[in-house]
């Protein structure tokens, strides 16, 4: 039995964050092959497939991440180094999805190799706006390598 | 004779000898005191950021939810009810991004340059007043001379400024707007005039005060931030604010600049 390829990996913390990104996805038909999980060492067990994740094939996905900064265990930004230095990872479009517009969590997260960095906005309509444009972007428009 | 003088030279130089290195010493206290105080303060901004914009975007959030999927549920004034909160997530967004630049401003380190004033206020006109409303407003710009001082802050007083001159003249008959500058001594002063609503002279002082307003959100909408942020940008260039007007008179706004600036904005 082939099982379904994660395509987006949600990592966030904040359970209303979490409902409100996942009903902003389903809002442009984006939440169907979504995996959320809550702290950074989830989320580098999910995509290294190790732990309660060991099941997993990692060729499965995800095809984007989006991931919180602010995360219980493993930071943020911890994370994103760990997938940027890591060959096997690296080329995974990561998207850094926020409160923080602090300048040096910018910075910081681009020198680390951040693909893309969004502010959740507090206004509900924009952060639809938001998460929808970036969904779409990094799940159809964009071409990974093979 | 000499010898004597010799001693009391000597004890009046070991005393200032003692002296400057308490004092020294005191500096470094003070000096570590306040970075300190900084390092808390940036702290403080960067927890208001994150940590009160959670809750905020949830309150926003679900009440979306609530009047996009319970709203034909509720009566007319169920949904009004949504529509305040909502409203006032907004306001308390605005209000904390105001909070934050005001903190950035007093704590951060800024790069002086030359500084085009004519060019910043033509790009202000531009972004305050969209191509639709321009013709309703008459803005006139008397030349402007260069100065020297952080782009991006001044970009900030003139967006208030402008701003202000537009909001409270939008409802008066006139709407016309004047922007000027003249040099006093070893300053430039620099002006904006309207026809709008004006202020009581009595409250000129407490205009540059962070939160005082002197109109309501239903008159005109504000945080109460904007000209307080106006003055820390204009101390931090080390010059002065101050305001004139009459109640439906108009109002003139005015900011000092020296003419000859130093090359940092150093805080404190």
């Amino acid at each position: 039995m082939k099982e379904n390829p994660v395509e987006i990996l949600l990592v966030e913390d904040n359970p209303h964050d979490a409902e409100m990104t996942i009903r902003a996805l389903r809002k442009q038909h984006l939440a169907n092959h979504l995996e959320h999980v809550s702290d950074g060492e989830e989320a580098l067990d999910f995509v290294f497939a190790r732990g309660k994740f060991a099941h997993r094939k990692p060729d499965q996905g995800p095809r984007v991440i989006l991931l919180d900064l602010k995360l219980p265990k493993i930071g943020g930004l911890d994370v994103l180094r760990t997938l940027k230095s890591d060959p096997e990872t690296k080329h995974l479009p990561v998207v850094v999805l926020t409160s923080s517009r602090e300048d040096k969590d910018i910075v910081e997260s681009y020198q680390l190799g951040v693909n893309s960095y969004i502010v959740k906005p507090v206004d509900f309509d924009k952060f639809v706006q938001a998460v929808g444009e970036l969904g779409w972007y990094w799940l159809l428009l964009n071409q990974p390598p093979e | 004779m000499t010898f004597t003088d010799i001693t009391h030279r000597k004890r009046a130089e070991n005393e200032i000898n003692q002296l400057n290195a308490s004092l020294e010493l005191k500096v470094r206290q003070r000096t570590a005191d306040l970075e300190t105080a900084i390092r808390e303060m940036e702290a403080f901004s960067y927890s208001v950021s994150h940590d009160l914009r959670a809750p905020l975007r949830a309150i926003g959030g679900y009440s979306k939810f609530l009047s996009d999927e319970f709203g034909t549920l509720l009566n007319d004034e169920g949904r009004r009810f949504i529509k305040v909160i909502r409203d006032n997530v907004t306001r308390m967004d605005q209000l904390i991004s105001d909070l934050l630049q005001l903190s950035r401003i007093n704590t951060g380190q800024f790069h002086f340059s030359n500084v085009s004033m004519e060019e910043v206020v033509q790009e202000v006109i531009t972004d305050v007043l969209p191509a639709v409303d321009r013709n309703r407003f008459r803005i006139h710009v008397d030349p402007l001379p260069a100065v020297k001082g952080n782009e991006n802050l001044l970009r900030q007083v003139w967006l208030n400024y402008i701003g202000n001159a537009v909001k409270y003249s939008s409802r008066s008959e006139k709407k016309d707007i004047v922007i000027g500058a003249e040099v006093q001594g070893d300053e430039h002063i620099f002006w904006i005039r309207d026809q709008g609503v004006g202020f009581n002279p009595l409250y000129k002082d407490k205009l540059f005060g962070i939160f005082q307003r002197l109109h309501t959100q239903e008159e005109f909408e504000g945080t109460g931030v904007g000209l307080a942020l106006v003055q820390r940008i204009i101390h931090r260039h080390k010059g002065r604010v101050w305001a004139e007007g009459k109640p439906n008179q108009g109002a003139t706004f005015y900011f000092t600049l020296p003419k000859h600036a130093n090359n940092e904005g150093k805080s404190g």
